[in-house]
């Protein structure tokens, strides 16, 4: 179903982002193969000026990225008004083999690009561009992740397949309509999940203060560790306890309805505040691989405090949102 | 340091408005020619969109099943013999034969629905008598009677008359008592409706007895349509059976696939602007080679002067976007999306005059901004590091 607004800019948005990782990483060969910081030579003041052109086009390609994530949850939610069987966004998504996969390489990607940026930013406050090599091995690595992105985004939606009313008799019916989330999740505990949500969240927070105040570097990495853990949780919580709290439905678990007009585009917030949230926690150990380096040490920890500082501030953000309606209802009783 | 952060973008900001107000000739002619593309897109996905909602508006109503009989492909009349098939189904509130056609009216070469039912068998049926203006819907035995909408009222030029009359095939005269006439509020359904009894209707298209056109079925629970039509597939093999969700995702397909039709065509126009923004983004005159050399000399740095530019290109795009869904608004809301109406509708069937209400949702408008927006900025990159690269020398040199 490639004949549809929404298919084709999806398909727009990673021609453009693809355009302009592989310019990029023209620069990235170019790094790898002539970068010489003792030479002055026209090549290398070249190189250096390229350096500035190859960021920009990552930084644009992680925003259009993001934008393009939320395109395809968008749209997932267009295309299930278009295909039989399909309730919501979970249903078109499943229509395939594709849609699932195509969403969490997506999301994998933001991480990924988001991490690129962060390399970024921390080469260029050393004169000497100490992570340039680093950074465009990198560069070069994520290439084949957009590549898969893109074929299997093309994948799902040349699979997408409509059933209009033919002028013949045969008519499909699909054998049942609930595509819900009962085939997503399976007999999860909603009880242990809040359990495990709630006490996630006060590890973290007990964690992200400890290493405000001694910077250790194992404690980083726990604290990275329990975010990567604590993502899992809060998904599948979200999908499998707390939606249903915002649909006022309790067989209604699906993640992608709370994007939709009807509840007040609360998706957007809880999980514009979970990913960067998570993206800080798992980032902020990662960057200690680069504690090498001499010039840039100051400039790490920096970051550090402030990764630790904004993802205990996303994760309030968040457990507020994700859990207002569970909290409301528990209060008073029900649904007001 | 996040203070810095933000007063440094805004003065960055502050900077970027006064360098696009100072070459305002050359922003404006790329400005005005991106909110031209920008609103004819708009303008695709409002019409669609508002299609869509008055779609699903007027398929509120209908029944949950409606089965037609086919014969060499062609819808033919179905016997009443089949009600009796679909009795024994469970979960089937209602079954209501009805005659449903078109009267070519040769005086005023307009075209009325004509529709033959028993009103009183409708689960709705008692409340249908809000949506009249006057009157009351036929009697159950009264034959002779019809309910008429405004249109009708006024292509016949009733007045106080309430007398109507219709040929038969074999040019007979048949005439009807108008015991009620539609009230204005539901025109979009009702406009060119004429109601009768299921035996007027028969009579007057010259339908064998027995025979109608259809039969709506209407279901209790609606979780089971998808099973009972599908039983009822099975039973009745050589009629078509055609459920309300089913009709919708047609109509949203069709759209869809039209307003993604429109949009490839307009994919040139995007490409052509692209090139021309491209191209103006990358002359880069004395003047400004001088400006970024001296802004170097005064210790700006090469991401100042790439921020400056992406500021300059998101304010021009951010303005041809509010230009160009405003207008596409008002082209929508207010002039009925003349541009376009024959494309998505289609010119080969008279429609009711019908207003369009633009249904715009945050998703309509970040696609729009994803399909225009996203290329324009990613083609105003380069150029625009061309520019950042200027040496501080150049101005001295």
């Amino acid at each position: 179903m490639f004949l549809n607004s929404w298919s084709l800019t999806l398909c727009l948005c990673s021609l453009v982002v693809f355009f302009l990782l592989a310019f990029a990483s023209r620069t990235a060969v170019r790094v790898l193969r002539f970068w010489n910081p003792a030479s002055d030579s026209n090549r290398q003041i070249r190189l250096e000026n390229e350096i500035w052109l190859s960021s920009t086009m990552v930084a644009y390609g992680l925003g259009f990225q993001i934008v393009s994530l939320l395109l395809f949850v968008l749209a997932a939610n267009h295309y299930c008004q278009m295909i039989v069987g399909a309730m919501c966004a979970t249903g078109a998504l499943t229509a395939n083999s594709f849609g699932v996969p195509a969403l969490m390489v997506k999301v994998a990607g933001v991480f990924l690009y988001g991490f690129w940026i962060v390399m970024h930013q921390l080469d260029i406050r050393s004169e000497r561009y100490p992570l340039v090599r680093v950074k465009y091995i990198f560069l070069l690595l994520l290439l084949p992740l957009l590549f898969v992105d893109i074929s299997l985004q093309t994948l799902y939606i040349s699979g997408l397949k409509p059933d209009i009313i033919t002028s013949c008799c045969a008519v499909v019916f699909s054998s049942s309509s609930g595509t819900g989330s009962q085939s997503f999740l399976a007999n999860v505990s909603q009880q242990t999940l809040l359990v495990l949500f709630y006490s996630g969240i006060a590890a973290l927070f007990t964690c992200g203060i400890l290493l405000l105040r001694y910077k250790h570097a194992l404690l980083a990495g726990l604290y990275s560790l329990l975010w990567m853990v604590f993502f899992g949780v809060a998904i599948v919580t979200i999908i499998a306890a707390l939606s249903s709290y915002i649909y006022a439905m309790p067989y209604h678990n699906c993640p992608f309805c709370i994007f939709k007009t009807q509840y007040y585009y609360i998706g957007f917030a809880i999980f514009g505040t979970l990913i960067p949230a998570v993206f800080l926690g798992i980032s902020l150990s990662l960057v200690q691989l680069f504690l090498g380096k001499s010039d840039l040490v100051f400039y790490i920890r920096k970051f550090q405090t402030y990764a630790v500082c904004f993802s205990l501030l996303f994760l309030t953000v968040f457990a507020f949102l994700s859990s207002y309606h569970y909290i409301v209802y528990k209060i008073m009783g029900g649904e007001v | 340091m996040l203070k810095t952060v933000f007063e440094k973008h805004l003065n960055i900001l502050d900077y970027s408005l006064s360098s696009l107000w100072r070459r305002r000739l050359k922003n404006a002619s790329v400005l005005l020619v991106f909110a031209g593309v920008i609103f004819l897109l708009a303008s695709f996905q409002m019409v669609t969109q508002a299609l869509t909602q008055l779609a699903k508006d007027s398929l509120e109503n209908t029944p949950e099943i409606t089965i037609q009989r086919m014969s060499a492909g062609r819808q033919e009349a179905i016997p009443l013999a089949y009600m009796d098939e679909l009795s024994t189904i469970f979960g089937i509130q209602k079954v209501v034969p009805r005659i449903w056609g078109y009267y070519f009216d040769e005086a005023n070469l307009a075209n009325y629905t004509v529709m033959g039912l028993d009103v009183s068998a409708m689960p709705f049926g008692k409340k249908l008598n809000l949506a009249l203006r006057e009157g009351r819907f036929p009697e159950r035995e009264g034959t002779g009677e019809s309910v008429i909408g405004q249109s009708v009222y006024t292509a016949k030029d009733l007045k106080n008359r309430r007398v109507i009359s219709f040929f038969r095939p074999d040019l007979s005269l048949k005439s009807f008592k108008v015991v009620g006439i539609f009230s204005s509020i539901v025109d979009l359904l009702t406009s060119d409706l004429i109601v009768m009894n299921i035996e007027d209707a028969r009579d007057l298209f010259a339908i064998a007895p027995g025979f109608v056109t259809d039969l709506c079925v209407y279901v209790a629970n609606p979780m089971e349509v998808d099973t009972i039509a599908k039983k009822i597939a099975d039973r009745l093999s050589d009629t078509r059976v055609l459920t309300r969700s089913q009709i919708m995702k047609t109509y949203q397909v069709v759209f869809g696939w039209r307003s993604g039709f429109a949009s490839v065509c307009l994919l040139t126009a995007l490409a052509a602007f692209i090139i021309l923004a491209w191209d103006k983004a990358s002359g880069l005159s004395p003047e400004e080679r001088r400006e970024i050399s001296i802004l170097k000399i005064l210790g700006w740095e090469t991401t100042d002067v790439l921020a400056v530019r992406f500021w300059e290109s998101f304010l021009v795009a951010a303005l041809a976007f509010v230009i160009g869904c405003t207008f596409a608004y008002i082209h929508v809301a207010f002039f009925d999306a003349t541009l376009f109406r024959p494309v998505l509708l289609g010119w080969s069937v008279i429609y009711p005059s019908f207003q369009l209400i633009p249904n715009i949702s945050v998703d309509d408008l970040l696609l729009i901004f994803c399909f225009t927006v996203i290329p324009y900025l990613a083609a105003t990159v380069i150029p625009a590091w061309r520019c950042a690269i200027v040496p501080a020398d150049s101005a001295i040199r």
